[in-house]
């Protein structure tokens, strides 16, 4: 197969990479860190990483008096002789050559290194086929390389199988890449989707920075798709399905803790609300709002509260209890019949409407999450007692923005996010989180996400925080560092044969037509074994 | 040993205080003007009278003395012809006894179509009519001043080939060295004398015969027969007698003339010009009949040389205005200071025997004679000048 | 056309003596030795000297105001006689049986054979291939090898009819062969190309 030849292995070590040396006639500047390259050893295929680049000189005394207005002749003959350029390469993967095509197995993890004077290639689209796969099933095209037109897909089934992050400083794109992947897992059904629709984003049609309406799910997906919302009024006027409630019977614990900063609550007073269940059980909410001066002081006595922070909790407990949606005692049927939806493969998106503020959001979030976490984990038990096929649950996949609210180190171990992050698939039910501020997210919980897409991000410490737990960090931040602001990812982790940077797809008439089945489906590289074989 | 030059300096000190000591220059002045003061032919007169008697060599003086003739202009298409000769001497310290002359000649022609002919031409003598005068008798050996006088000829007769392939138009004939054979003049018995001579003049003979102008070219000549002849006129006594010379002032000048050369004396010469004809009164010269030699002083532009031909060159005008006019132009195109005449330079590359040519004949000679099967050892002070062992 | 004859002859060089006075080959062309029927010797011309064919003589200042340069050897006609031209080449490759090998020639050539200059068409099939420049740079010559190298580099580039293709492989073997020396690799370049100027007199590349 044709590749254009980028230059030969000169050096390097199994466990840091290997080192190149360019061709005379390539320039450094054709080249980006994190493309995607290939060297053939003589045995085998190695797919790699561009993780540096280096300049050298064969004479220091070059550096010292550098050609100044050289002619032409000058600067070309010492191009690739006393001046050359290297590349750090990380492979991957790795292909072997040596096997039948019929017992070919695909690219395997890297367990050997070239020999010298290897040749490195650009990656051709046969290559980013035999790494990637071909569009079709849970291969999900998400994107493509930077400078080809063949589709990179993303193993959605590998990918709800865990929690995943999107992640990009703002401006980035995420919520229209969020749009692709559940676009991507509806229409696969890969997995139900429980959205938290913090800004009443992904149902409806919504008009962008630039002034243009892109689709919301619903208009793609008609019924696939269920809309709640919190907002009576707006529901009326939006075509929500169905208007949720949430009682104060619903709300824990817990709930108090995880909203400790929203509420401003001191740690004393957040923890007042434990001495109130202790104390009365379920009914704990209602008891204290109910409560006069003197209940307050008798209560105080006998649990051994603070009386002013139990007066402090009451007076931030009153204004929870003036949200609109917040009746005092709402069955829990309403979030069942959620799960029931979701069991049967729909998806659904809970908009907050004017219920929006950080509080509502994370409250409701909370509430409903850990119901339906509950009932999925009777699921899971009932299904592991009969075996039975049909009893199987439905991978849940729940779409939370701003994650960083309820997943940060301080809250992380309190809330039912976190314990579903760090139980994996235990119960069939993965987070799928965006955020801008991946550092705000506890590094234990962010290193139990399987997949992270992320777009250019401007912060140390949260490019620091979104490789937690990754390996080969180091060459894969430069990848980061070249992003575009828009429209380019890097892509990593379980859903992913290799690391890659991608142009991701547009949310536009031709992806919509593709989501309604109504385009033709692009068309993806055959990719025959004989063409792994070939040179 | 190495010489011991600390001693020779003090001696060469002593030497040059001598020899600035005299007044020179005011000598020469008074010289000068005492031969612009000479009668010429009163003179002749005196000198005629006197030979008999004179210890030294006199010039014949003809109509003026102290005369000086600048140079015609020299014709642009012309050719000087010149020879020059060298020998190896025959070796007494080998079994095979031979001697080499080499004799060059170069052609230079100027003007539109300008050439040079360089040749030489070696000789091996072996034969005993060459080595011995008298091959039968072998009495007169040819070495020392015989064979300058035989490289003489060899010269001449190399003159004349040179002659014979003058591309065309004007030319000069020119060796280096006086004309006067002076060496074969105490030559005993009288037929070495003969056999030179007849040879000698039969080479002149062929040159008048082609009207070709032959000179020779003295540098630095050491020669004093002008101003022997002002100290003849300057001599008060009828026969001039040197042993009983007395010590009057004149007496004195005569003495302090009789160390200026002829060449300092004709110092005042300006470049190109040329002195008078004298004709000289060397005693072999009475043999050379129609050849009788003369002579005359020349600036070349740095030095006054002395120049000598046949009377029937010098008494041509036109051959003696060629001479002057090229010998003058030759010095022009010499290159080096004081000038010499590039003919005669390359005449004598053409003609000199290296040491390393001589080294070479040596051994052609050994290796020959061995492949004949005759080797040698070879004198031992031969050898021991060449090894040099300690 | 014959332009000289051998009259010193190694294994890596040899000086041949002009057939014409003052007309010797420029530094840095190829030259050519017919050492057999089907067999050449090349060899690039890397000294020239004029002097006295007799070592003892020196020249001297022979010129006047009115007669110099052409003029002193018209009136100093023995000059053509006793100067003589030489000019050492340095022997690069053979070239027989149809093919070119460069490197050192496996016996001096002959002396007194004939040596040649090269048409354009002979010089460039030998400097078809770079390999000689080696030889150029690594042999211990009378004039500096960077100058050599430079000066038959323009040469040759001339020779091609302005080949600037040739021109860049050279410049860039010459740049493999010198990326451990970047003093001498400099001078090599901007002997063979001064600048883009004209007035500097480098090669223009179009």
């Amino acid at each position: 197969m044709m590749r254009e030849r980028l230059g030969l292995v000169t050096d390097g070590a199994y466990n840091t990479g290997l080192t190149v040396r360019l061709d005379a006639q390539c320039s450094t500047e054709d080249l980006r860190v994190g493309e995607l390259v290939v060297v053939e050893g003589q045995s085998h295929r190695y797919f790699g990483m561009i993780s540096d680049m280096q300049l050298r000189v064969t004479d220091p005394r070059l550096l010292a008096s550098p050609p100044h207005d050289a002619p032409p002749l000058v600067t070309e003959a010492l191009a690739g002789t006393g001046t050359y350029a290297t590349l750090e390469v990380k492979p991957m993967l790795m292909l072997d050559l040596s096997v039948e095509p019929d017992e070919q197995r695909g690219p395997q993890r890297v367990r050997t290194i070239p020999m010298h004077f290897s040749a490195l290639y650009r990656a051709s689209e046969m290559d980013f086929a035999t790494v990637f796969g071909k569009e079709g099933g849970t291969n999900f095209a998400i994107g493509t390389p930077v400078p080809m037109e063949i589709p990179i897909c993303l193993r959605l089934d590998r990918f709800v199988e865990r929690s995943n992050g999107i992640f990009g400083q703002s401006g980035t794109g995420k919520s229209f890449l969020a749009r692709i992947l559940l676009s991507g897992i509806i229409k696969t059904r890969a997995a139900a989707n429980l959205i938290f629709d913090m800004h009443s984003e992904y149902a409806f049609d919504k008009q962008t920075e630039d002034g243009d309406w892109v689709k919301g799910l619903r208009e793609l997906f008609g019924s696939q798709i269920l809309v709640y919302s919190l907002d009576a009024d707006a529901a009326a006027r939006r075509n929500v399905d169905v208007t949720l409630t949430v009682g104060l019977n619903q709300v824990e614990a817990e709930d108090v803790m995880l909203l400790a900063d929203e509420l401003d609550l001191t740690a004393t007073t957040a923890a007042t609300s434990g001495l109130l269940v202790d104390q009365y059980g379920k009914d704990w909410l209602r008891q204290i709002l109910g409560m006069s001066a003197d209940n307050i002081a008798g209560f105080c006595q006998s649990s051994g509260a603070h009386p002013e922070a139990t007066r402090a909790l009451q007076r931030k407990l009153k204004e929870v209890q003036r949200r609109g949606y917040l009746k005092d005692e709402v069955p829990f049927s309403l979030i069942d019949e959620m799960v029931t939806a979701l069991g049967r493969g729909r998806s659904i998106i809970l908009e907050f409407g004017r219920h929006d503020t950080p509080l509502d959001y994370m409250l409701v979030a909370n509430i409903v999450t850990r119901r339906i976490r509950r009932l999925y984990q009777q699921k899971v038990e009932r299904f592991e007692e009969t075996k039975a096929e049909a009893d199987r649950p439905l991978q849940l996949v729940i779409t939370l923005e701003e994650a960083h609210k309820f997943l940060s180190p301080a809250v992380a171990r309190q809330t039912i996010f976190g314990t579903i992050a760090r139980e994996m698939r235990k119960y069939n039910v993965t987070l799928m989180v965006v955020d801008q501020r991946p550092s705000g997210i506890d590094p234990e919980v962010m290193s139990q996400l399987g997949t992270r897409v992320t777009g250019l991000l401007a912060e140390e410490r949260d490019i620091d925080a979104v490789f937690m737990g990754m390996s080969g960090r180091s060459f894969l931040r430069g990848a980061l560092a070249g992003l575009d602001t828009r429209q380019q990812v890097l892509l990593m982790g379980h859903a992913v044969p290799m690391p890659v940077v991608v142009q991701t797809r547009r949310y536009d008439e031709d992806f919509y037509r593709v989501m309604q089945g109504t385009g033709a489906r692009r068309d993806g590289l055959e990719v025959t074994s004989a063409d792994i074989w070939a040179r | 040993m190495p010489l011991k030059l600390d001693v020779l300096g003090q001696q060469i000190e002593q030497m040059t205080r001598a020899a600035v000591a005299e007044d020179r220059n005011g000598a020469l002045e008074r010289a000068r003007q005492l031969m612009e003061s000479v009668d010429p032919a009163e003179l002749r007169a005196k000198l005629d009278e006197r030979t008999v008697r004179l210890p030294w060599l006199v010039a014949d003086v003809g109509d003026s003395l102290a005369g000086a003739y600048a140079p015609a202009p020299c014709p642009a298409n012309h050719s000087v012809v010149a020879s020059d000769g060298s020998s190896v001497a025959p070796d007494r310290h080998t079994p095979v006894r031979f001697y080499v002359i080499n004799t060059g000649y170069a052609i230079l022609t100027y003007g539109e179509r300008p050439s040079a002919t360089l040749d030489s031409s070696p000789n091996l003598y072996f034969r005993d009519e060459d080595l011995y005068l008298d091959p039968h008798v072998r009495s007169a050996p040819v070495e020392g001043s015989r064979l300058s006088a035989k490289m003489c000829l060899a010269e001449v007769g190399a003159l004349w080939e040179g002659c014979q392939r003058v591309p065309g138009g004007p030319f000069v004939a020119l060796r280096d060295g006086s004309l006067i054979t002076w060496g074969l003049q105490s030559e005993d018995p009288a037929f070495v004398q003969q056999q030179f001579l007849g040879e000698f003049l039969g080479h002149l003979d062929r040159f008048v015969e082609q009207g070709i102008p032959v000179f020779s070219y003295i540098s630095y000549p050491g020669a004093r027969d002008v101003v022997n002849s002002l100290r003849v006129w300057l001599c008060p006594r009828g026969t001039v007698d040197c042993e009983y010379c007395p010590t009057s002032e004149s007496a004195q000048f005569c003495r302090t003339l009789a160390g200026i050369t002829d060449r300092e004396q004709f110092g005042f010469l300006a470049e190109g010009q040329r002195s008078d004809v004298f004709g000289s009164k060397s005693a072999i010269l009475d043999r050379y009949a129609l050849h009788r030699i003369q002579f005359f002083y020349m600036n070349v532009g740095g030095e006054v040389v002395r120049m000598e031909a046949p009377r029937w060159v010098t008494g041509d005008s036109e051959m003696l205005g060629l001479a002057q006019a090229s010998i003058y132009d030759q010095g022009l195109r010499s290159g080096m200071y004081p000038p010499y005449p590039p003919a005669l330079q390359e005449a004598h590359e053409q003609a000199v025997i290296s040491a390393a040519d001589r080294q070479a004949i040596e051994v052609m000679v050994e290796r020959a004679l061995a492949e004949k099967g005759f080797t040698y050892l070879g004198s031992a002070k031969a050898s021991s000048k060449r090894r040099r062992a300690v | 056309m014959r332009i000289g004859e051998i009259i010193e002859s190694t294994s890596v060089l040899f000086v041949s003596e002009s057939l014409e006075l003052r007309q010797s080959p420029a530094l840095g062309s190829l030259l050519r030795v017919r050492i057999s029927d089907d067999g050449d010797l090349y060899g690039v011309v890397c000294y020239g000297e004029t002097r006295s064919l007799d070592p003892g003589r020196r020249a001297v200042r022979r010129s006047t105001s009115e007669v110099y340069d052409d003029q002193v050897y018209r009136e100093n006609p023995q000059l053509e006689h006793i100067l003589r031209t030489e000019f050492t080449c340095l022997a690069v490759g053979v070239l027989e049986a149809g093919g070119i090998l460069q490197g050192l020639p496996a016996q001096p050539p002959p002396l007194h054979f004939s040596v040649h200059t090269c048409s354009p068409e002979e010089t460039a099939r030998f400097t078809e291939d770079l390999y000689y420049f080696r030889l150029l740079l690594s042999a211990s010559l009378p004039v500096p090898a960077e100058q050599l190298l430079a000066n038959h580099v323009r040469r040759v580039y001339g020779e091609r009819g302005g080949d600037d293709n040739w021109l860049r492989r050279a410049a860039q073997e010459v740049g493999h062969l010198l990326k451990q020396d970047y003093d001498r690799l400099m001078a090599v370049l901007y002997g063979i190309d001064q600048g883009s100027s004209p007035r500097a007199g480098g090669v223009s590349t179009k």
